[in-house]
């Protein structure tokens, strides 16, 4: 055991500085710009831990208790589905930084894409709520 | 505003097997994720000791693949892990010890570059920059961030989860949230959701069932063109236009007049796409012995693309020699579109797209 940490944190620190090293080859001389990719870097996590992780706690316990048992993995398995779907598509539908379309490249239909593949993991969802299953077996007490 | 406790959090989502199974899962896509991206910078800036081979033809468009499919699972399953220790954002005291402060340093610096990596990396295989940096360079610094703090994280947690995944888990209060298995097994599903929704951007089975693939069939000559002639300042060449090969000059009639080779080759792009083609045009070996040099000489590539980074390209030896290696005239069964290269481009097995120099001029033997 200690043998394998140690084959894992020496090579891990060891990237870590050369990450450092490239990083400041990028970051210096400072410039306005560097802080924005700081930003980016150190503020993800912060909306995860203020903004995505309380909205699933909220979203989860919401449906848990509104949600028939029987439905209930699938109904949240299909939110979370597309809650990532709609993270997928963001890029493809947000465009004001994004490039022009190329002839194959980003000409598709991201909205009507994104609506069918939402549709079909509902469908899932409906197909996995209404699967005739066993009954719960008794457990004694 | 009222702030929960880490003893709040009952669900069986937060119990350690979660944590420890999405976590080697984790471990499992980043590293693949990190070692394709770095196979992928290494062509495009070789070291001197670094060697890629020219054959099999398809290995970059699968090693590329596997860089987007590992990136694109990696987003479900960082969101589910960091779900799964939410909890310990609650941990107090705040700070028990240095090795405490430390580590909890380190998981900063992990989830931040883990979140850059994958949120860049997402809206740049959509072409869309909402950022001031040149991408493939704090994309590549941060990407060793990410693999050294994931290493560190492990070595760290190492304990946990082989307690984690040896002991028999013990029935958690019961809650009202998804069970264990029903976590983990929505993990998993939107994982593959994920993939199946975007991978058909470079896997054929799936190009018409991805949903959210940046690729369409659209292409000209049934191939995307990633810049287009205009984008990049080139006019049709006319009929003065002569290939440099060295010292020697081709109109583009000579080059039809010399035996043609056709090869069924993909462009994998670095943006995460790849398609096959049929390709005919010279070939490199060919080229090299009718000016009098060898094939197996590193080339300079030269573009009548005068802006932008990829005008100019170096072939390497392993590639001029290899029979597959094309100076391409024709697309699908016509002649190379514009916006594909025309007159001639260069096609080369097992390399990197934007490698795959358009509007070709000029070669130089190095």
């Amino acid at each position: 055991m200690k043998t394998a940490r140690l084959l894992l944190a020496l090579p891990g620190l060891a990237a870590l500085v050369w990450g450092a090293l490239l990083f400041a080859d990028y970051a210096f001389p400072l410039r306005p710009d560097v802080f924005g990719t700081a930003a980016w870097i150190i503020g993800a996590p912060v909306v995860n831990d203020a903004l995505i992780a309380p909205l699933t706690a909220v979203a989860g316990l919401a449906l848990s208790r509104i949600v028939p048992p029987a439905w209930k993995t699938p109904v949240i398995a299909g939110t979370v589905a597309t809650a990532v779907l709609v993270i997928l598509a963001f890029p493809l539908l947000w465009r004001p930084y994004g490039t022009p379309p190329e002839p194959g490249l980003h000409d598709g239909d991201p909205a009507l894409g994104l609506a069918l593949t939402i549709a079909t993991v509902w469908l899932l969802v409906i197909l996995a709520g209404v699967r005739p299953r066993k009954r719960p077996r008794a457990t004694g007490s | 505003m009222l702030i929960p406790k880490e003893e709040h959090f009952k669900a069986a989502a937060h119990s350690e097997r979660v944590t420890s199974r999405i976590g080697l899962a984790l471990a499992v896509t980043f590293t693949v994720c990190f070692l394709t991206g770095l196979i992928s910078h290494l062509i495009q800036h070789p070291p001197s000791w670094f060697f890629w081979p020219s054959r099999p033809v398809g290995l970059y468009r699968v090693t590329q693949g596997l860089h987007v499919i590992s990136g694109i699972a990696s987003i479900p399953l960082l969101l589910a892990k960091l779900w799964s220790v939410y909890p310990k954002l609650f941990g107090r005291p705040l700070v028990k010890s240095l090795p405490h402060a430390l580590e909890r340093l380190s998981i900063l610096v992990l989830s931040g570059s883990a979140f850059f990596e994958l949120s860049t990396g997402l809206l740049n295989v959509a072409q869309n920059y909402p950022w001031n940096f040149y991408f493939p360079q704090v994309h590549y610094a941060v990407a060793w961030l990410a693999i050294g703090s994931i290493l560190v994280h492990i070595a760290v947690k190492l304990p946990i989860v082989r307690r984690a995944l040896t002991r028999t888990p013990e029935a958690g209060p019961p809650s009202t949230g998804l069970s264990r298995r029903g976590f983990l097994r929505t993990t998993w599903l939107t994982a593959g959701v994920a993939v199946v929704a975007t991978a058909g951007a470079t896997v054929p089975l799936l190009r018409n069932v991805s949903g959210l693939s940046w690729r369409t069939n659209k292409g000209t000559q049934g191939l995307p063109v990633n810049r287009t002639a205009a984008a990049a300042g080139v006019q049709r060449a006319d009929a003065d236009w002569r290939l440099a090969v060295n010292s020697r000059t081709f109109s583009l009639a000579e080059l039809r007049q010399l035996p043609q080779t056709t090869a069924e080759l993909p462009i994998a792009c670095v943006e995460g796409w790849s398609q096959s083609a049929v390709w005919r045009g010279v070939s490199l070996p060919m080229l090299l012995k009718a000016v009098g040099s060898e094939p197996g000489t590193a080339l300079r590539v030269s573009s009548l693309e005068r802006s932008g980074l990829y005008g100019v390209s170096v072939l390497p030896g392993e590639h001029t020699a290899d029979d597959l290696t094309l100076l391409a005239l024709e697309l699908n069964g016509e002649v190379l579109d514009l916006d594909h290269g025309f007159p001639c481009r260069i096609i080369a097995p097992n390399r990197p797209g934007v490698l795959q120099t358009k509007w070709v001029t000029k070669l130089e033997a190095l």
